[in-house]
């Protein structure tokens, strides 16, 4: 297992695993917009840059984004040398002259003591920090309806031809990764609508909660060839359902506390 | 944003037809089909995602990233005017002009016949020729208001 020395502290990580997992696991915050379990790492923010030496270098080093460097054996990371620091600032800068009126980005950006940007304010705010979350989380659904559109200074999030995405399901995933709030959602009396595209909600056959859109079932359903029917039942009425199956065999009746303790 | 129809997709699937079927190919189809229609047209883009077996997001994110794809009708002859710095030194600004003076179209924009499309592009890396226009398929180099009307005029 590689050996590494981060801020002075010794620390042993798996082979294969990034730094960014390593600093986290010493206890070490390293601060990330694109980063998420979910996905694969993405490099896209910035923010994670550290300095990274070894002795043999004679004081050279090299900063790297912590997120996508594997660890190595018997590498020095500094986390918070004043040039990761400024580089951080410089990000904050840039993202908070993007985003103005973003309260996650006014946060972090204060946090590193930047309260105003220094360059030129974008005359149109957005939320939209292009971390590609919603984008990977969509394609790491299966789904991929939403993408990067253009590039540069223009490039945004949208669906082919800016229009309703014909590939989605509105399962949502997009708008509850999003860090920023940037992807809206409408849900009402078993309706959903996101993306400009109206979707039909599945009622639960036991609860009547409106808990998944028609789409979502059909795709999950299509691709696993799990059975429709167990989609169409909710997660809490499944839970309730096999709580009281291991009731059942455990020998005991199916008590009301148990039913609440499972909910 | 607005959609340009195209019923024809025989050249699609003729330029579908020389490449396997998987997601390496897209770029290439999609060259194909600019030079084809001079524009990707969106049922093309369509047609393509579905038989590459790529996502239509995929492919439109790959449509609107590279400057060679346009998603609206160019004109037959697409007139570059380099805008680079030793272009921009050397009068490209001035060629603009010309362009927009015989032709009536600004940057970007196509004529009503079809026949000519304007385009800035940034540096063509022939900046000893500067300044450089590209008319069609034709490098003309330290090019000049006279030079460029006989290309307009010969509408190639």
């Amino acid at each position: 297992m590689p050996t590494l020395t981060i801020d002075g502290k010794t620390v042993h990580a798996p082979h294969g695993t990034f730094l960014l997992a390593a600093c986290r696991a010493a206890g070490i915050e390293i601060p990330t917009l694109c980063e998420h379990p979910a996905v694969e790492p993405y490099g896209g923010c910035r923010l994670c840059v550290v300095d990274v030496t070894r002795p043999e270098w004679n004081g050279w080093n090299k900063m790297v984004v912590a997120c996508l460097f594997p660890v190595e054996d018997g590498i020095i990371v500094d986390t918070r040398s004043e040039r990761v620091l400024e580089t951080r600032r410089v990000v904050l800068d840039l993202l908070l002259a993007r985003c103005p009126e973003t309260p996650l980005i006014q946060a972090l950006a204060g946090s590193y003591g930047v309260t105003k940007t220094s360059f030129v304010l974008n005359p149109e705010p957005t939320d939209c920090i292009l971390c590609g979350l919603c984008t990977r989380i969509c394609d790491r659904m299966g789904i991929s309806a939403i993408s990067s559109v253009d590039r540069g200074a223009g490039r945004e999030i949208a669906p082919p031809f800016k229009e309703p995405p014909p590939d989605c399901v509105g399962c949502l995933a997009c708008a509850e990764i999003c860090p920023t709030n940037h992807i809206r959602y409408e849900a009402s009396d078993g309706r959903r609508r996101i993306w400009g595209k109206d979707f039909e909600m599945l009622r639960c056959p036991r609860c009547g909660r409106a808990h998944i859109t028609v789409a979502q079932a059909d795709f999950f359903a299509g691709k696993n060839g799990v059975p429709r029917s167990y989609f169409e039942t909710c997660d809490a009425c499944k839970r309730k359902e096999l709580a009281a199956t291991a009731t059942k065999l455990a020998g005991g009746a199916s008590t009301p506390a148990v039913e609440q303790g499972t909910r | 944003m607005e959609r340009v129809p195209c019923t024809d997709l025989a050249p699609v699937d003729a330029i579908l037809a020389r490449y396997p079927r998987e997601e390496p190919s897209l770029i290439q189809v999609l060259q194909d089909v600019q030079r084809a229609y001079n524009y990707l047209p969106c049922e093309a883009l369509e047609r393509v995602a579905g038989e590459l077996g790529v996502p239509l997001a995929k492919v439109f994110s790959v449509a609107t990233f590279y400057k060679a794809f346009s998603l609206n009708p160019q004109g037959r002859t697409i007139i570059k005017v380099c805008t680079g710095t030793a272009c921009h030194i050397r009068g490209a600004s001035q060629l603009i002009e010309e362009v927009q003076r015989r032709l009536d179209i600004g940057p970007g924009e196509t004529t009503g016949d079809m026949a000519f499309s304007l385009q800035t592009v940034n540096c063509v890396g022939a900046c000893a020729m500067a300044p450089v226009v590209i008319v069609g398929e034709k490098y003309v180099g330290a090019a000049k208001a006279t030079t460029l009307a006989t290309y307009l005029d010969r509408g190639e």
